[in-house]
């Protein structure tokens, strides 16, 4: 638009405002007070939700508060980041979500892939299959949790069940760190997958039939055109899925808390449960800000390294 | 090989095994009675269906409360989301704005935010306010937590409304927010919708925030009261999964009916899963 223009239509718009009633000034404000206007109440909630809180929880984090004595906050400096350090179930719990995002996300995004492939064949019937992969995803974490504690109960659990029928002794799952560990991992990768699967899905309907046609004419097979169209292609949807999948997984607290309550001892107990345990049961409000601000610079350093691997792929 | 149709059912077979036999499992364990659960070795069908457990599931916690709560914590929460982001979104859309592209990476930045690192300053946010053991302390973090991919996926219709149908109303003597309200969101619906569906699962699924804001029993949510069930030592998994199914069948009808929309709506914004 020319500055002439420009200048045209705001002595046009200033006219009408002059024109108008007081009260048709307030409806119909400029453009740009118009724009604070509609974005003060986003505003409002990120100061009220994240920012006031992200910095209450680094202030926090440096205080000795706690809501049992009902003693203000005094500065501490660093003896929560202290204490944290000599705390082997701080050690313990990072382990476990560490450990747990290194296995149910790649876990998540292999059997998501399948998933996606299967669900991308030419199926009559679209429905059941877009409806398995959306249950999983809707299904509260909570509720995967009891339905999977169920299903590896060791005496009437379904898995167990399966297990005897062909011939393997049954395994006791929660009495073991191991086995208490596996049943959970297997769980997220469960709940997980098919919002991955969709994502991948969506990222497989748009390659054109043209590139595997003409692949096909030169000859290559399908596992070829696999690794060298389709992946490749397929990049970007993975990305960002790993990207929530990954700061979701370093958040895990619903499965593990339904499942084993983070037993046997806190052997599957995660970070999140640990920060839920000092800040909730034991109103530790300063030692769990220290923790936090550990999970939110695992989760920063996440984003970083995805954020760069994006922009030296391209 | 397998292959064309034998391959094809096989292969949905497999799908709908894996999507739907834990819901399933439950809805079969939820129909036995304690006798044929502890039958070794353990029974599929049930032998002898019966009601039983929903009777018990709604008499030994306030299963309807639980569900009462959850509805109007995600129903709150989901318009307030809707409020909020349609104007956030039609700004973002339509006005020129200095920093679009800033205000925009912003917001994407918050939809990958661990809102669990926040438990302890909004514990005590929500204390200080008086907030505790209320809906309003669940609505504003859940609100906050959609806002996000409901914007992305708003910025996206509002754009894909042609400007005339917006000054043909203005013309007509419509103020802009009118024309917003009148013209751009009901022919957004589509968008609308799909935004309120996520927002509305977000909430109706969140158990943290739940579970350590809301410790009075009456104003526990579902994912939060059906853990309620069990005992010290005794886990009457019956009763648990019939409870499970109630929670359960609200949102498989949502999903049914809106399936599309819910596809659409998660693989356009990129969202938490």
């Amino acid at each position: 638009m020319t500055a002439a223009a420009s200048q045209k239509q705001g002595s046009a718009q200033a006219q009408s405002r002059n024109g108008g009633s007081l009260w048709l000034r307030v409806l119909d404000p400029g453009e740009r007070t118009l724009a604070l206007l509609l974005l003060a109440p986003t505003a409002l909630l990120l100061a009220l939700i994240i920012v006031y809180p992200v910095g209450r929880l680094i202030w926090t984090s440096v205080h000795t508060l706690s809501l049992t004595s009902g003693a203000p906050a005094v500065f501490s400096g660093l003896e929560n980041y202290q204490l944290m350090l000599e705390d082997p179930v701080f050690w313990e719990t990072t382990r476990n979500t560490v450990l747990i995002t290194l296995i149910t996300v790649p876990g998540a995004l292999v059997v998501g892939l399948c998933l996606a492939l299967m669900a991308n064949l030419p199926f009559r019937a679209k429905w059941p299959v877009r409806l398995s992969l959306l249950i999983p995803w809707a299904l509260p974490l909570s509720f995967a949790g009891l339905i999977f504690a169920w299903f590896f109960h060791s005496e009437y659990g379904v898995v167990n069940d399966v297990l005897r029928r062909i011939g393997l002794p049954g395994v006791i799952w929660f009495n073991s760190a191991g086995w208490a560990f596996a049943a959970i991992c297997l769980t997220i990768i469960w709940k997980t997958s098919s919002f991955m699967a969709l994502i991948i899905l969506a990222g497989l309907q748009t390659i054109p039939r043209s590139l595997y046609e003409a692949a096909d004419v030169d000859g290559a097979g399908r596992l070829r055109q696999f690794w060298e169209i389709t992946l490749p292609l397929l990049r970007p949807s993975i990305v960002v899925a790993l990207i929530f999948r990954t700061i979701t997984a370093l958040q895990t607290f619903d499965i593990p808390f339904t499942m084993t309550r983070g037993g046997p001892g806190t052997a599957t107990a995660t970070l999140a449960m640990y920060i839920h345990q000092n800040t909730v049961d034991f109103l530790d409000l300063g030692y769990g800000s220290a923790l936090a601000v550990v999970m939110f610079a695992l989760s920063m350093i996440v984003t970083a390294l995805y954020l760069r691997m994006i922009r030296a792929r391209g | 090989m397998l292959s064309g149709k034998p391959l094809r059912f096989l292969v949905g077979f497999i799908l709908v095994v894996n999507g739907m036999f834990p819901a399933l499992w439950i809805l079969f364990t939820s129909l036995k009675t304690e006798a044929e659960l502890t039958q070794k070795p353990i029974t599929w069908f049930p032998h002898a269906p019966t009601v039983a457990n929903y009777v018990r599931a709604f008499t030994d916690q306030p299963l309807p409360l639980f569900l009462f709560n959850s509805f109007m914590v995600a129903l709150l929460s989901t318009m307030l989301t809707l409020l909020v982001s349609v104007l956030a979104a039609y700004a973002l859309a339509r006005l020129k704005i200095r920093g679009r592209d800033l205000i925009l990476s912003a917001i994407i930045a918050v939809s990958t935010f661990p809102l669990v690192t926040l438990l302890v300053p909004l514990f005590e946010i929500m204390r200080a306010l008086g907030l505790l053991n209320s809906w309003v302390a669940l609505i504003l973090p859940y609100t906050v937590l959609s806002l996000p991919v409901c914007t992305l996926i708003l910025v996206a219709f509002f754009e894909g409304i042609p400007r005339d149908l917006e000054n043909a109303a203005m013309i007509d003597g419509c103020t802009r927010i009118g024309a917003l309200f009148k013209v751009v969101v009901p022919l957004s619906a589509p968008g609308v919708f799909t935004a309120g569906i996520i927002a509305f699962v977000n909430a109706w699924d969140e158990f943290l925030l739940a579970l350590s804001f809301n410790s009075s029993p009456t104003l526990r949510t579902l994912p939060v009261g059906v853990t309620l069930y069990q005992g010290e030592f005794a886990f009457p998994w019956p009763v648990i999964s019939a409870a499970l199914i109630v929670g359960i069948v609200p949102i498989a009808v949502l999903i049914v009916i809106f399936q599309e929309r819910v596809v659409s709506g998660l693989t356009s914004g990129g969202m938490k899963g």
